[in-house]
Parts: structure tokens; sequence; C-alpha cells
């Protein structure tokens, strides 16, 4: 029964893990530096809940929500690369932008008569034996969905090639005839679609906006990215692994484990902890894209 | 090619040049870096627009706005840097900027690559990282990536540089393969040994300008090497200064460059007290890497360095430097001045450490500014104000800075990269003269230049670098320009 | 407009309004210099954010065994100690890995903020308490007033932060190892060439940064909070990475730009009564980043040309 709550637990924690990772995923393969999916995934929360609630309508919440963390990835695109802004300046600001406008939206807009959750789009609930049960939303599917996808879709397209191909070297992309600003910009379009989604979806578990409702995931997120050496199968494994420590510190809050009282923070900080030793150890510059920061 | 005038500010790099290529032909264009080949090139290619000149491709006049437009015209450039990223495969390689659509069929794309690969004998992994590729392998697959793109006419600058002669030998063979099946080469180089076993034309440059364009069989090697470097005005006598005893002394040094491969095979130079000693050869022959490795930012996988007795070699950068090594960089933008720091600043770049620049860790701002006034008074370095940034000096102002402050404060070997670039006549004997000076007072001097004539007149003796080692020419012939011309292009 | 006036008001309008700016600006500077002193050496410390948890921490942890002036003294060199051990890794995995500095401080920053909470949830808990806090420091531990009249307090944790951006502006004009720090973080070739370590000025400039955060640390502990719980930093090191950036090329600019930053974070609390949400404030700051970093590429850009 435990295991069994453990792995839906498991499965509905990483999703938006998942989905931010792949945002991180086009950002970084194209050479841009990301550390503002945190800012992205924040504002589309926001927006989604805002506009769910204007329009009385889950999916214009969620094409709104996905359409801010767009504008969001498309200011980091025009920041860095049409004004050569340093890329970790320009995820400060947009996470700080997000953070203080999302507080700001929240509190002018937000209807506070309101007693009930936003409408969100409807999900399936599985029942499963001893009375577990397992709610799977369209956003659950895409999470597990889109990675395999999208892992085949660069293998295979033009596109994928190109995005590559810039995010190791864009001078000698340039010299082939590519143009690493418009692959940039395709890239950046779909970080803002990957980061709505993760954004949306953290909403519609909880239906309702609240102050830094993300609480971080962002950052793990980037953390599986560079885990996964940057490759998206390998970060959705790094993102369920990520969701099963969560998972479990839910779990285990409060118990005793082995007769010792193991702190539920211990369990939080394994994610960070996991990717500092990597970066020290194992994963060197080797696997990270060439061409990161590269104009 | 008619008529190519190209300028890059003062410098006219190309005086109205004529190039007329064969279908079908080898042509080779040589000439001393500098003399404008790759700018030529690079205006064939379209990645640079004439001042004036005509261009016709296959009897037709064109005029290419971007490299795209050329490509699309059948031209190919496989340029001295190359154009394969390693993280890919072979065949992501080939294909990049040139796909069959949206999708990529692999399966397609592998055939036609297969196909293209055994038409000319060569063999790939295509799924493999080009990482994994050697020098040789790499340069075959770029004449792939131009094959796949259809190219008719491909520019090919400088292929065999990181190639070892049995591989450049395959290189040729598949280029006249190719010109068999009609395309045509226009071939960059430095090396005469290649002009006249691989080519039908040849094409000489000098200062921008074409000095001769003949038949390879109506012509020697000779003739060439004197073509290429020009007629000396008047010979040189061999200077025999007061010489003292043997101060550095580098043995069986090995090194190896970025790429891995050896860029100085276990080469042995010695420099005298009082001494200059300059160095010849093309761009590329492993001058880099001895600098380099004599100023301590490259590692050396085996042999010494040692100055007065010093093996400086296993001493750091900054001991190096408190021993009394002077750098005058090649590329004074990059390694030499920091842009946006004042001419103050920028006067103890390297000496920081030493008096009187500083004192027990303590910078002396009052005797600094002492020496930035007397190091830009050396060589009248133009200036608005020592508290000005450098980055408001024109490029020959910031050499003068460079080399002037290279000779401040007590040099006792000197090492120079190109000391004279973007320098005029006045100004680049006013520095040879500070060297001069600067070792009659007790320092030495090594001194690179791709411009033999310069070495010539400046230095005691001259030798020359060719593919990572130091030819010394007979004795009594130090400063004879054929003897040392011949040792530098590789036609003893 | 009316929420303008108010922002000022609220942070200059009265002593006791510029006593609570001073307040705010106080961990501003202090955590400004750390980040500008990283910056100088061409690294972005987005760690001092938990190097300075840690420090405050380790700090409190001290100063509630050993009371009195001698506890302040001790309490603040282990701040400084433990900020200086947080950032350490972050150093050297960018020297010797080249694992970028943001990925590893960020890291650093969220493992800070957790293993500090299981502490005061566990060991350094006061038992007297429903939160996650120890107990309050002694009295005889808090960090004197330089001034103390009409409701206008100053801390000497302030005088500390503005003695240190003084210094440290002469210390990178008039020593070697300021100058050899500028010169890795303005042109590492260069500074190679002129003989400088890359590796070891960036590894001691790492180390020295999470020192100077630990330090803004154990001042907030003594001078002002007088106890450590969870969630110590309310961001801190962000706000501090804007104060840097805004600072400009000299220390000296650190003092108007954490004043401006203190400024609006005071001003912010202050209109949430007009109505207007605090969140307004961070958005400003945003953009002022971008427009300070845009404002300096101009600069470079336009000696350039």
């Amino acid at each position: 029964m435990i295991v069994l709550t453990i792995l839906i637990s498991t499965i509905t924690l990483s999703a938006p893990l998942i989905l931010a990772a792949l945002g991180g995923y086009t950002s970084e393969r194209s050479g841009i530096i990301n550390i503002g999916l945190e800012g992205k995934m924040l504002m589309a929360a926001c927006v989604t809940s805002l506009a769910a609630a204007a329009f009385n309508n889950a999916v214009m919440g969620a094409l709104c929500g996905i359409g801010s963390a767009t504008l969001l990835s498309l200011l980091h695109w025009l920041l860095t690369q049409k004004f050569s802004l340093d890329h970790i300046i320009s995820g400060m600001a947009i996470n700080a932008i997000a953070m203080g406008g999302t507080n700001f939206l929240d509190r002018a807009f937000t209807d506070t008569e309101r007693t009930s959750g936003v409408p969100v789009l409807p999900s399936l609930t599985l029942k499963l034996g001893s009375g577990a049960t397992f709610p799977i939303s369209i956003y659950l599917i895409l999470a597990f969905l889109l990675p395999g996808l999208l892992a085949l879709y660069i293998r295979r397209s033009r596109a994928g090639l190109r995005l590559l191909a810039v995010g190791n070297d864009p001078d000698k992309s340039r010299l082939m005839g590519v143009r690493p600003l418009r692959v940039r910009l395709v890239a950046a379009l779909a970080t803002g679609l990957f980061t709505g989604l993760a954004g949306a979806m953290i909403l519609s578990n909880v239906g309702r906006f609240t102050n830094e409702m993300t609480a971080g995931r962002g950052y793990i997120a980037l953390a599986a990215l560079i885990l996964g050496g940057w490759r998206p199968l390998q970060a959705m494994l790094a993102c369920i692994t990520f969701g099963l420590f969560e998972a479990i510190q839910i779990q285990l809050q409060g118990t005793n484990v082995l007769g010792a009282k193991i702190p539920s923070e211990a369990w939080s900080a394994l994610p960070y902890l996991v990717t500092v030793i990597a970066l020290a150890g194992f994963i060197g510059k080797s696997r990270a894209p060439l061409g990161l920061g590269k104009p | 090619m008619t008529g190519i005038s190209k300028r890059f500010g003062a410098v006219q790099a190309l005086d109205s040049v004529d190039l007329h290529v064969k279908a079908g032909a080898i042509h080779a264009l040589v000439g001393e870096n500098g003399a404008g080949k790759t700018t030529l090139m690079k205006i064939l290619y379209g990645a640079l627009h004439p001042d004036s000149g005509q261009l016709s491709v296959k009897g037709s006049s064109t005029e290419f706005r971007s490299s795209a437009q050329a490509i699309a015209a059948g031209v190919g450039m496989v340029s001295q840097h190359y154009g394969i990223i390693p993280e890919l495969s072979c065949l992501q390689n080939l294909m990049l900027g040139a796909e069959d659509g949206p999708i990529i069929r692999s399966e397609e794309a592998r055939q036609r690559a297969e196909e293209l690969a055994r038409s000319m004998g060569f063999r790939f992994d295509w799924n493999a990282d080009a990482s994994l590729l050697s020098p040789a392998a790499a340069q075959k697959l770029e004449i792939l990536k131009l094959l796949w793109r259809k190219a008719e006419i491909m520019i090919l600058d400088e292929p065999t540089a990181m190639l070892s002669p049995a591989d450049g030998d395959a290189l040729f063979h598949s280029l006249r393969k190719l010109t068999e099946d009609g395309a045509t080469v226009i071939l960059v180089t430095h090396r005469l040994p290649e002009v006249f076993d691989h080519c039908s034309q040849v094409t000489v440059l000098r200062g921008g300008k074409r000095v001769a364009e003949k038949a390879v069989f109506e012509t020697s090697k000779n003739e060439l090497a004197e073509l290429i470097v020009g007629k000396a005005l008047e010979s040189n006598e061999v200077r025999n200064p007061e010489l003292g005893s043997t101060r550095l002394q580098i043995t069986r040094l090995q090194v190896f460059n970025d790429r891995g491969a050896e860029a100085l095979k276990s080469i042995n130079l010695e420099v005298k007290s009082g001494e200059i000693v300059g160095i010849a050869g093309v761009d590329g022959s492993g001058q880099r890497e001895l600098v380099q490795s004599l100023v301590g930012t490259r590692p050396i996988s085996q042999g010494t360095i040692t100055f007065d007795d010093l093996p400086i070699s296993s001493e750091s950068p900054a001991m190096r430097i408190a021993a009394g090594l002077r750098l005058i960089p090649e590329d004074r933008h990059e390694d030499g001045v920091i842009e946006e720091w004042s001419l103050e600043e920028n006067a103890a770049l390297g000496l920081q450490r030493l008096f009187p620049f500083s004192k027990k860790g303590k910078i002396d701002i009052r005797r600094r500014a002492e020496e930035a006034a007397k190091i830009a008074q050396r060589f009248s370095t133009k200036h608005g104000g020592l508290a000005q940034p450098m980055s408001s000096l024109s490029g020959g102002n910031q050499q003068r800075f460079v080399a002037a402050r290279a000779l401040d404060i007590e040099p006792k070997l000197i090492v120079a990269f190109q000391p004279a670039r973007g320098l005029d006549l006045a100004a680049t004997a006013e520095v040879y003269r500070g060297i001069r000076d600067a070792c009659s007072a007790g320092a030495c001097a090594l001194v690179v230049s791709f411009d033999l004539d310069e070495l010539l007149e400046n230095c005691d003796r001259v030798v020359a670098m060719n593919r990572g080692e130091v030819f010394e020419p007979p004795p009594n012939k130090e400063l004879d320009r054929d003897a040392i011309g011949r040792l530098m292009v590789g036609a003893q | 407009m009316e929420a303008f006036q108010g922002l000022i008001k609220g942070s200059l309008g009265s002593p006791a309004a510029i006593a609570g700016t001073l307040r705010e600006t106080t961990p501003l500077l202090i955590a400004g210099i750390a980040v500008f002193f990283a910056l100088r050496a061409g690294l972005f410390n987005i760690g001092v954010e938990g190097q300075l948890t840690v420090g405050a921490c380790a700090c409190a942890f001290v100063v509630l065994k050993i009371p009195g002036p001698f506890g302040i003294v001790l309490g603040t060199i282990a701040g400084m100690v433990a900020g200086g051990l947080w950032a350490m890794p972050a150093g050297l995995i960018k020297a010797y890995r080249g694992g970028h500095e943001v990925i590893t401080t960020i890291m650093l920053n969220n493992v800070a903020g957790l293993f500090t909470l299981a502490l005061v949830s566990g060991p350094m808990k006061d038992p007297t308490q429903e939160g996650t806090t120890t107990a309050n420091i002694a009295e005889s531990s808090h960090l004197p007033a330089v001034y103390d009249q009409n409701s206008l307090t100053i801390s000497l944790a302030l005088v500390f932060g503005l003695v240190g951006a003084i210094y440290l502006a002469g210390w990178f004009k008039r020593t070697v190892a300021g100058y050899e720090v500028r010169a890795v973080g303005a042109n590492p070739t260069a500074a190679a060439v002129a003989g400088i370590s890359a590796k070891n000025v960036i590894v001691r400039a790492m180390t020295t940064s999470g020192m100077i955060a630990g330090f803004a640390g154990a001042m907030q502990v003594l001078a002002f909070e007088h106890r450590f719980y969870g969630g110590f930093s309310p961001g801190y090191g962000f706000d501090a990475l804007g104060v840097a950036l805004l600072a400009g090329q000299s220390a000296f600019g650190l003092i108007p730009s954490s004043l401006l930053f203190g400024i609006l974070a005071k001003g912010g609390t202050a209109i949430q009564i007009y109505g207007v949400p605090k969140g307004i404030t961070t958005v400003i700051l945003g953009v002022l980043i971008v427009v300070a970093a845009a404002i300096r590429y101009r600069k470079a850009k336009a000696v350039e040309s």
C-alpha cells in the first residue's frame, strides 16, 4: 500500500519537473543558458489561474499561461541574443520580474470572494485496489510522452540537427548556412511552451495560485537537466528520481526510519547535493553544450 | 576574377588582382602570410565583397552577396579552420545546412553519403562522433561536404597544414580524381612541393598584387620561391656582434597543440647573451606553441628550457617574469592588454609584482604613473591621457605601448611575436632598435615574424621553422635570404 | 503617483522610517560587497544567499553558547568560516572541473536553506517556542548601535559595511592581489600571460566572497534578528546581486545602490496599505538590473568602436 502511494505520488510530482526540464533542454541545447525556468513556470501558473477564472474556461487558462511563459522566454531571447546581455543576468532579472509580477497580478486581479478553485483541465481518475486513486491529467500524459518524442524529433529532423549544431558551435553553423538567431528563437518558443505546461500543471494540481507556489522546482529541473547530461530521456530519469525523493519525504514526515529520525529536509536536499557532487566528480565541462553562452 | 581590389581601413589587401582558373584544373595560389590569398578566396566564396572588380563563374558574370549564393552557384570552400562540429556524427556534419527536408531520412542520406564516399574511395562510420576523426579523416569529410552540396569549384585553404605527408598525398589523389570528373580546385598553399607535384597552374600574390600566373611546368622551385618573397634590395652581411655565453637553451622540446597534434617535434635552439635570433616560417609552423611554452602558458610534454642555468620550464609564469622574461605577445588584444583599463594600469600588466610597480604587495600608484609615462614616450604612443582606457588607442599605438612595456624594467630574455605588427617602417625600426639596445645591455632576444625581410634586417641570425621543426641555415648563411626562404617552405 | 509618494514617505519620511530603511540597507550592502568581490574576478556568486544563511546559523550557534563580547567576536568568525566553506566547493568546481559557478551555487543555496531548517527544527530548536527558531541570544551579545536617539537607530553593522566598501575600493586599486583579481575577471588570457594563475584567483575570490556573505549573516543575527530561524534570508543574496550589478566598476558604488534597494524594500512594505502589492518593487528591481547591464554593454560597445 505504502509502496503504491509512493509510486503514484512519484509520478505526479515528477511530471512538472520533466516538463520544465524539457524547457531547459531546448534552451540550453541551442546555447542559451537558462536559469529562468522557475520564473517562467511561476508566471504560467499565475496567469493560468487568472485567465481560467476570467474566462471561466480551463483551456483558455492553460493557453494564456503557456502564452505568458512564452513571452518571458522571448524576452530572454531578445535580451541575450539581440542586446547581448549576459545570460545569467537576464535569467535572474526574469526570475525577479516573474516573482514580483505574479505577486502583483495575484493581488490586483484575483477575485478574493471566490471560494472554489478555478476551472482546470479534467483528469481521469483511476481507482486502484485498496482505495488508492491515481488522477491522470493531460499534463501527466504529456510529461511522460514528450521526452521520448522530443528526443526522436531532435534526432530525426532538420530543426533538431540545426539546434544541436548551433548549441555546439554557432560560428561554424553560420558558415554552413544555418542562422543561429533564428534557430534559437524557435528553441525559445519551445522553452516557453514546455515551461508554460509545467506551470499550468502545477496550478491545476492545486486549483488556485499562491505566492511562489513553484517552490524552486525550476531549479530542481535545471539540476535534473545537468545530471541527465543535457539529454531529454536521461533528464526525465533524473526528474523521476527527484520526484521519488520528494514522495518519500512526504511519506516519511514525522516517522522514524530504522529507529532514527531523519529530518525530512535531508530528502529534499538530496537532489541538490547529488548535482553538486556530480559536477565535482563525473560531469565535467564535457557534456555541456559547448556553445553555451556564446553569441 | 578580374581587377579585384579590397581595402581594410588603411591596408590595401588586394590591388587589382586577376585570377583565371581553367575548368578541371588544380590551380595553386601561393604567397606569404598577408599576401591576400585568403581575402581573395573569401571574395570568391561570397564572404567578403570586393571594392571593385569583376567576377565571372562558368563564363557568366556574377556577384555574390552572401556565401549562400556562392554555394548555390557551385562554389565551395574548406577554410583553414575546420568546419566540422565534433559533437555531431559524421553524417550529421555532412548534411548540416543542406538537409533534404524537414524530416531527415537517415537511411537515404546514409546511402547517398556512402555512394559519395565510395566514389572517392573513402570509408566512414557515419554514426560515429566526428570528434573521433583524425585530422586526415576530417579533411576528407570536408571534401565530401563540398560534394554533398554539389560544388563544382572547390577552394581549399591550406588543406595539408594538419596532415602527415602520406595523408596529404592521399588527399591530392582524391582531388585529382575530382578534377577528372569535372571539378575545379583552387589550392591555397605555402608549400612549393605540393605545387610541383599536384598542380597545373600557379598564381603568385605578393603584398596584395598578382606578381605571376604561370603553368607549373614553365617554372622552377627557385623561381617561385623568389617570386613569393621578392628580390632582396641588398644582401645582408653576416653580423658578428660581441656574443657572450649561451643564456637560453631549449633542449629536445616536444609540445602538443590544442588538437593534440605534435606542434614542436623535439626542437633544439640556443640564444647567446646579446644575441637576437629571428624565427622565420609560415604561420602555423609551431612558432605559437614555442612562444607559449617559453612563457609558461602551454604545458610541455618533453624536453627542457633553461635560462641562465635555471630550468625555467618547471617554473610558474610568474617566476619566469621575475627571472627577467618579457613578452611582446602576438595578439595584443587578447594577450597583451586589458582594453577597458587605463594605460596606467596596463603599464603594470605582467610587471605588477616587480619594483617599482609595487613593493610588498602594495601598488605604488605614483611610480606606476611615472613608468606609464616613460613607456608611452619610448615609442611615441599617441594617447589622450594616461587615465584613458587602452581601448581608446589605435592598434598601432597599442602595439607601441606593449612593445615598450616589455623593454621597460631590466628585461633579460625578450620573446617577441611579430613585434612590428601594425607598425609603419619608422616605428618598426624604433622597436627593433629598442630590442637591440636591451641586448647590448646584456639581454638576449627571440623574435618570431612572418616577414623574412624584417628578420634579416634586424637579427643576428635567423632560423626557419617548418612543420614543428627548427632548421638552421648552413654556416655563413645565417642571413642568407635564399637559403632561409627555401627552409621555410620546405624546398631544401 | 500616490503610491510613489507613499514609497518615499514609508522609507524616508520619518526617523523611524529611515531607521527601517538603513536596517534593510545593511545586509544588502554587506552581501552586495560579497557579490561584488566575486564579480570582479568574473564570477557570479549567486550563492551569497546560502552562504549568508549558514553564516548566520553558525554565528547564532556560537553566540548562544558563549554570550558577551568574546562571543560576538567568535560568532562573527564562525559565520565567516561557515560562509567561506560553503562557497569554496563552487570555486573549486569552477577552477578544476569547469562546472559553472551559477549552477553549483544555486544548488548549494537550496542545501543551505534545508540544512539550517533541519537544524532549527531539531538540535538548535528552542523547545519553548512553536516555530522553527533558536532561542534569542543574550542581551550582552547584541551588537551595539552607534547612534540611537529619537527612534533613529544606526547599527555598528552598517558602519562595518560602509568601511568595508570603502576599504575594498582602495584594496582593488592599490594592492597587487586586488589588481590580479581584477585582471582575471577582465581578461583571463591576458592575466595568464601576465603570470597570474586564474585557478588560484578563482578559488580564493569565491571563498573570500563566501566569507563576506557569512559576515553579513553574522551581522544580521548580532545586530538585528538576535536569533536564527528557518527561512532566515528573504532573498538578500539575490537582491545583493542587483546591488552589485548596479554599483558599476567601483566598490564605492555599492553604497548608493544598496541604499536604493533598501528604500525599495522598506518602501515596498509601506505601500501595501495603498493596496499596491509589494511584488511591484521586485519587478522594478528586475527591470533596474536589466537597464544597468544594458547601459554597461552600451558603454563597452561605444568604447570599442
